[in-house]
């Protein structure tokens, strides 16, 4: 407290500062008295209030509980009531011997008789006790038959597979009293004193009251270190804890100031869209487990590395759908109208207006034609003439997209025979559309009969989505492509979008007056629906909005998606994701708009477009013969490679190795590398001396790769499997002929023959569940024991070991409590883990050691992960009791589980042993 | 624990008497030379509020409280097993209304004694190790809960003699269930705690149908399908030490541990995460002499107040729900040096029961004021 200059201030050397500090110090000195008291009367007012606060919250309670007491009350009596009510009060014994105590009482009182004596005449009935008598010789007690008791366990969860332990679980860190029942002491379980200290130096937020108090006393002293400094002691804190904290309190103040005339009102309702596809993901990422295919996945966790597989997987096409337009608003429709539009302009530039009235007027009496069903036989009559002109083709372009409609309604398409002739020319037309960027003005007309015919066709068959019915009923929607899509939208109640993707279409077709009128019109008449079906049209503003601007972050994420599953297909793209967002138009557009990245303008937009789509099929086309190049290529490296495969080959030198020395050694746990080209030295797997799995992100080339097995005849049951012989579970995935089939595996469903279809693989029990049926019982020789209900031959599979997987720490931690217990199920199962079935786990655990047993246990490798198989290890009948031998580790066995000359050399030959003991397979 | 922020100290109750009431030790009773370790008064039908229970060794009594600080011994039930060591009693009865002594000890068995008929109803076998309590719920008394050292918590029906639930597993106890107890007023609601040193509050109200289900189930018990519940609602950390007791107030639990005194809180849960929440701790009701485990508290009737007895023989008795805490009364008796291990409280809190370590009961009544 003593006014010292800081060394800061002396520093200086300067005169006036110095001063300044000076008296700035004598300020603090008498003012930190100040701030103490003004920050104790601040604490006697937080102390008045909680006090307050308490009372007032009893005060609650006592109301509460008065109300329920009395509701206690009433039933307590009702019981009396209906009690009496019903019987006799001589078939209630307690009532009577109630009675009679009462009774006996007032005897005793008018007689002064002896109570003892008294009592001894009726042992049956009441004692009256007031002496030091024992009261259990004072009455003839009713005896409790005796009932068996279970043997003690602890209640456990069954598992049918292992878990990861969660953080909560351990018992690392954390203090265990453990209470001796016999001596009465408590024993802390903890391995130092540092680990309980770790878990009260959590970092504490500050509550409201703390904040009051730092507000008020910088309010009124103002924010000096002496002030900071007395706050941080009376706060417990540090002084930098208590600035900050203050920082944010004033920040916060000035927040919700600021956001009070802020409307907050939350849209939720596209929250989701708001976001783009990373965050979207990103629980997926996390919770989506790649090798057990379950989200939440208790064994593998959350959070997991993402490892990609090198091997990239084709796109998806699929081969009959190839150039059928895959809806209403497929692209390949719309490029046709497009093409009529633009290949219109350059060529007739005056006549742009009129044409273009011609076409409207050519559609909207096409579109009154087709109100009848007339109408559609007309049409198909008009698209197989050919035609010669504008009007005509608009005409035929409209017709085509009324079909879909008069499909709906009569739900059963019927193709013509001359329609499937035309179908067969699409072949051509698809040539044409190749050559359509050097030879748009020459073959437009040609070309666009054809394409008309072929695309209308593949309409008829092609399906619609059944909402859209109802609103295409209505002529006016046909006058132009893009309506259609509006009123889908709007009846998805989504103005603000349905606007915006109108625009996208409306730029590409170009600032031509005649498309122009035509989105006019369709704009009307959507405007008309939209009032009729009472939205309020507000959205006008947005219109503007340009191309790009009308996706979505989230939107271009699953566009680039959907550009790694399906390739350049808008219509897979649309449909499977993003279905109801965007059409196969606008993903159409979007795609080639970014191939092109040029903006393109009003006169160009549409041949720009047009340049796009025949590059687009050109790519396409190109894309398609890479695929099928490289998969050809792949097919024959991969029989390459099985002509050089043995089963001898299978397995590495390193494997070999390990299962020669596996006594001595535990697995290794098996962690997916990420290796994106061959393992080469710096593999994690490797590294690690495991094998690359199926999950890893190497080639199947990979030389580290555990490669199956090939075997024919062997069932995979001996080591002549590399498989069984490396202790691992054959892999459908991976070797040749295990193969898992439905049903009975005849193919009686339906499915072809495969390769190995008549080849059992008797090495995939685990992985298929196939366990014997286990049952519960009271052991022969101690506690519980797992019996079997069936009989089993030799090294038949009997079941798994579950549990929790714990690390070897935590084993440690564990087995020090179970061993005070005298009950252990832990498991050692490979370097990093330790089985624990203690909570959960399955019957299985409860299977005794026995120096001689029936049983053995295996450590298996089951795609990618370590579990334990039980085996029979002879013959075992239905009914007997199930024991394997716990290997204990030579010096942790406990006492009782030795070979008897080992404990007789022992020094603590019966008392507990100081070690963990873990059954070792 | 760590330190209590400022303004959110609990309120400490001062250990000088008030003298509101005056008790006075009007009988001793020597049951028998075992320790007894529960008493228990009848409070779910107003006929036998005088009648008691209690339990020791393998012996269950049941006794009355007759005025003039007389004490009648009504029935006394000892078990087969001499080994069998009760922990713990509880009344509950049938749906007709019939009343059960239910009993839990050493062997993990739950013994329901029909006391109107004079023999057992049913026993439940289930629990792989000792009861260390049981309650009733008092809405319902045909439910009863049980706290066992297997780590789990057990919902059962006396009058079917189905295990309906069970709480235990993922997020259950991880060491011996001490004491547990139905919540007033909120049916679906157990409060429990243990050697964890936590207490852990439960909800079965997405398994009450499994509960409305065992009123009517006619196959054999064992058939029925017992559920888990493997999360609480809500996990407290208040204590550092084994918490051997634990009781609602309302919609706040009393509990305690080995640190001579009683803590009242309240569980403040957050609505959309399950399991996690705050405490707030209110009042805190000294106890001195009371740091062994397995010593357990009781209110009257109405909660008025709370008598708890300790190590030493000794009897305090807290008004509990005033602020600051009153204490009402300080028992003690020169004869009296036995650790009491629970106390029982008459209906109106003018009658004190304490059971002790050595044996005896001790019958305490209020001095009438005038």
């Amino acid at each position: 407290m003593t006014a010292n200059p800081s060394p800061s201030a002396s520093a200086d050397g300067s005169e006036p500062p110095k001063d300044s500090s000076m008296t700035q110090v004598e300020e603090k000195s008498v003012s930190s008295k100040e701030i103490l008291s003004v920050i104790d009367s601040l604490k006697k007012q937080v102390a008045a209030n909680r006090s307050l606060f308490v009372k007032e919250r009893l005060e609650e309670n006592r109301k509460k509980l008065g109300d329920i007491t009395s509701h206690l009350y009433k039933s307590s009596n009702e019981r009396r009531s209906s009690w009496i009510g019903d019987t006799d009060s001589a078939s209630d014994l307690l009532t009577k011997r109630q009675k009679d105590a009462i009774g006996m009482q007032n005897g005793i009182d008018l007689s002064n008789g002896d109570k003892d004596g008294y009592s001894y005449q009726e042992p049956s009935t009441a004692v009256l006790m007031g002496s030091s008598i024992p009261v259990k010789n004072a009455v003839r007690p009713i005896k409790l038959t005796e009932v068996k008791k279970l043997p003690p366990y602890t209640t456990w969860i069954f598992l049918d597979r292992n878990q990861r332990m969660t953080e909560d679980q351990s018992v690392v860190g954390r203090r265990r009293i453990y209470y001796d029942q016999n001596g009465g002491e408590a024993l802390i379980c903890s391995d130092s004193e540092e680990e309980i200290i770790e878990d009260d130096e959590e970092k504490k937020d500050f509550v409201g009251s703390e904040d009051f108090i730092l507000r008020m006393t910088i309010k009124e002293v103002g924010l000096s270190d002496r002030a900071l400094e007395s706050l941080a002691q009376c706060l417990s804190r540090s002084p930098a804890e208590v600035k900050a904290r203050y920082e944010t309190l004033m920040k916060e103040e000035k927040d919700v100031g600021a956001s009070e005339n802020r409307d907050t009102e939350a849209q939720n309702w596209n929250s989701f869209l708001e976001k783009d596809l990373e965050a979207a993901l990103d629980s997926f990422d996390n919770l989506f487990c790649r090798r057990c295919l379950v989200f939440d996945c208790r064994l593998h966790g959350c959070s997991q590395d993402l490892i990609f597989p090198a091997d990239k997987q084709n796109p998806w096409n699929h081969p009959d759908e190839e150039k059928a337009p895959c809806g209403l608003h497929c692209y390949r429709l719309a490029l046709k109208s497009e093409r009529n539009d633009t290949v219109r302009s350059p060529m007739n530039p005056d006549d742009k207006s009129n044409s273009s009235s011609d076409g409207i007027a050519a559609q909207i009496s096409s579109s009154k034609k087709s109100a009848g069903p007339s109408a559609r036989r007309k049409a198909k009559s008009s698209q197989s003439e050919s035609a010669s002109s504008n009007a005509r083709n608009l005409s035929e372009s409209s017709d085509s997209e009324i079909r879909p409609e008069h499909e709906e309604s009569s739900p059963i398409p019927q193709l013509s025979p001359s329609k499937n002739k035309i179908a067969g020319k699409s072949g051509i037309s698809k040539r044409n559309s190749k050559r359509v960027a050097e030879r748009v003005l020459i073959c437009m007309r040609k070309r666009q009969k054809k394409m008309a015919a072929s695309e209308s066709d593949s309409l008829v068959s092609g399906c619609v989505s059944p909402t859209d019915m109802k609103l295409r009923s209505n002529p006016r929607k046909q006058n132009e492509d893009a309506t259609p899509s509006s009123h889908k939208d709007v009846k998805s109640s989504n103005i603000g979008r349905s606007r915006r993707k109108d625009w996208p279409l409306k730029g590409v077709q170009g600032e031509v007056p005649s498309s122009e009128t035509i989105n006019d019109l369709a704009l009307t008449s959507s405007n008309d629906c939209l009032r009729r079906e009472e939205f309020v049209d507000e959205n006008l503003g947005k219109e503007e909005l340009s191309d790009d601007k009308s996706w979505k972050a989230v939107e271009k994420g699953l566009f680039e998606k959907g550009l790694e599953i399906f390739g350049r297909n808008s219509c897979l793209i649309a449909r499977n994701l993003l279905n109801g967002l965007k059409t196969c138009w606008e993903v159409f557009q979007y795609m080639t708009g970014s191939d092109n990245k040029l903006a393109y303008h009003a006169a160009d937009g549409g041949l720009s477009l047009l340049e796009g789509c025949s590059k687009y099929d050109l790519n396409g086309a190109m894309g398609n013969n890479e695929v099928r190049r490289r998969s050809r290529f792949l097919r024959r490296r991969g029989r390459v490679r099985r002509l050089k495969y043995t089963w001898k080959s299978t397995a590495y030198h390193s494997i070999r190795k390990r299962i020669t020395e596996r006594k001595d050694q535990p697995c290794r746990q098996y962690n997916p590398c990420s290796c994106q080209t061959a393992c080469g030295k710096q593999c994690s797997c490797l590294l690690n001396g495991t094998c690359c799995e199926k999950y890893c992100g190497c080639p199947k080339s990979c030389k580290n790769r555990f490669r199956g097995c090939h075997c024919a005849k062997s069932q995979c049951r001996s080591r002549q499997c590399p498989c069984f012989a490396a202790d691992r579970e054959c892999d459908p995935d991976v070797c040749r002929n295990c193969w898992v089939s439905c049903g009975d595996g005849t193919g009686s469903l339906g499915v072809p023959p495969q390769r190995g279809d008549n080849y059992e693989c008797r090495n995939m029990k685990l992985l298929l569940k196939q366990q014997q049926r286990v049952l519960l019982g009271r052991s022969d020789v101690s506690g519980w024991g797992a019996f079997l209900k069936n009989n089993v031959g030799k090294h038949e599979y009997l079941g798994e070991y579950t549990g929790e997987l714990i690390s070897h720490r935590e084993a440690d931690k564990r087995g020090k409590i179970y061993d005070r217990e005298n009950s252990s199920f832990l498991f050692n199962l490979n370097d990093q883990f330790v089985l624990d079935a203690y909570r959960k786990g399955d019957k299985l655990k409860f299977a005794n050691h026995s120096p001689e047993p029936n049983c053995y246990a295996k450590v298996i490798m089951v795609a990618g992960d370590h579990r334990v198989g039980i085996f029979a290890k002879e013959r075992i009948n239905a009914g007997e009791e199930l024991f394997y031998d716990y290997r204990y580790e030579p010096d942790r066995a406990p006492a009782w589980a030795r070979k008897p000359e080992a404990s007789g050399s022992k020094k603590e030959d019966g008392a507990p042993s100081s070690g963990r003991a873990k059954k070792l397979a | 624990m760590a330190k209590t922020p400022i303004g959110l100290e609990p309120v400490i109750g001062s250990l000088t008497s008030s003298k509101k009431r005056e008790y006075r030790v009007t009988n001793r009773l020597q049951e028998g030379k075992r320790p007894l370790y529960a008493v228990v008064f009848n409070f779910i039908d107003s006929r036998y509020f005088n009648v008691f229970a209690t339990v020791g060794g393998n012996r269950v009594t049941v006794y009355q409280c007759l005025e003039g600080g007389v004490i009648a011994v009504l029935q006394s039930y000892v078990d087969e097993d001499k080994d069998e060591s009760f922990y713990t009693v509880s009344w509950a009865c049938n749906v007709d209304g019939t009343p059960f002594v239910v009993a839990g000890g050493i062997n993990g068995i739950i013994r329901v004694i029909d006391a109107s008929n004079e023999k057992i109803h049913k026993s439940f076998v289930g629990h792989g190790d000792s009861v260390n309590e049981i309650r009733t719920q008092p809405l319902k008394p045909s439910l009863i809960v049980s706290a066992s050292k297997d780590e789990s918590v057990r919902l059962w029906n006396v009058h079917t003699g189905i295990c309906i639930l069970i709480f235990a597993g993922a997020g259950g106890h991880r060491n011996e269930v001490l004491s547990v107890d139905f919540h007033p007023s909120d049916i679906y609601r157990i409060a429990s705690c243990g050697m964890d040193n936590t207490v852990k509050i439960w909800s079965m109200k997405e398994f009450w149908t499994y509960v409305e289900k065992s009123f009517t189930w006619t196959d054999l018990p064992s058939k029925f399908p017992t559920k888990y519940v493997q999360f609480p609602v809500f996990l407290a950390s208040i204590h550092s030490n084994y918490v051997d007791c634990n009781r609602w107030l309302g919609d706040f639990i009393l509990s305690k541990s080995v640190d001579n005194e009683i803590v009242l809180w309240e569980p403040k849960m957050k609505e959309q995460s399950p399991g996690e929440g705050t405490v707030d701790i209110l009042q805190k009701y000294p106890v001195p002499e009371c740091d062994i485990w397995f010593i357990k508290f009781s209110y009257d009737f109405h909660y008025n107040s709370v008598a708890i007895g300790n190590r030493e023989g000794k009897i305090f008795v807290w008004e509990v729900q005033s602020s600051p805490p009153v204490l009402i009364a300080r028992l003690s008796h020169a004869q009296s040096k036995s650790p009491i291990r629970q106390t029982a409280m008459s209906f109106d809190g003018s009658t004190i029961l304490s059971c002790c370590e050595d044996g005896t009961i001790w019958r305490w009544d209020a001095v009438p004021a005038n």
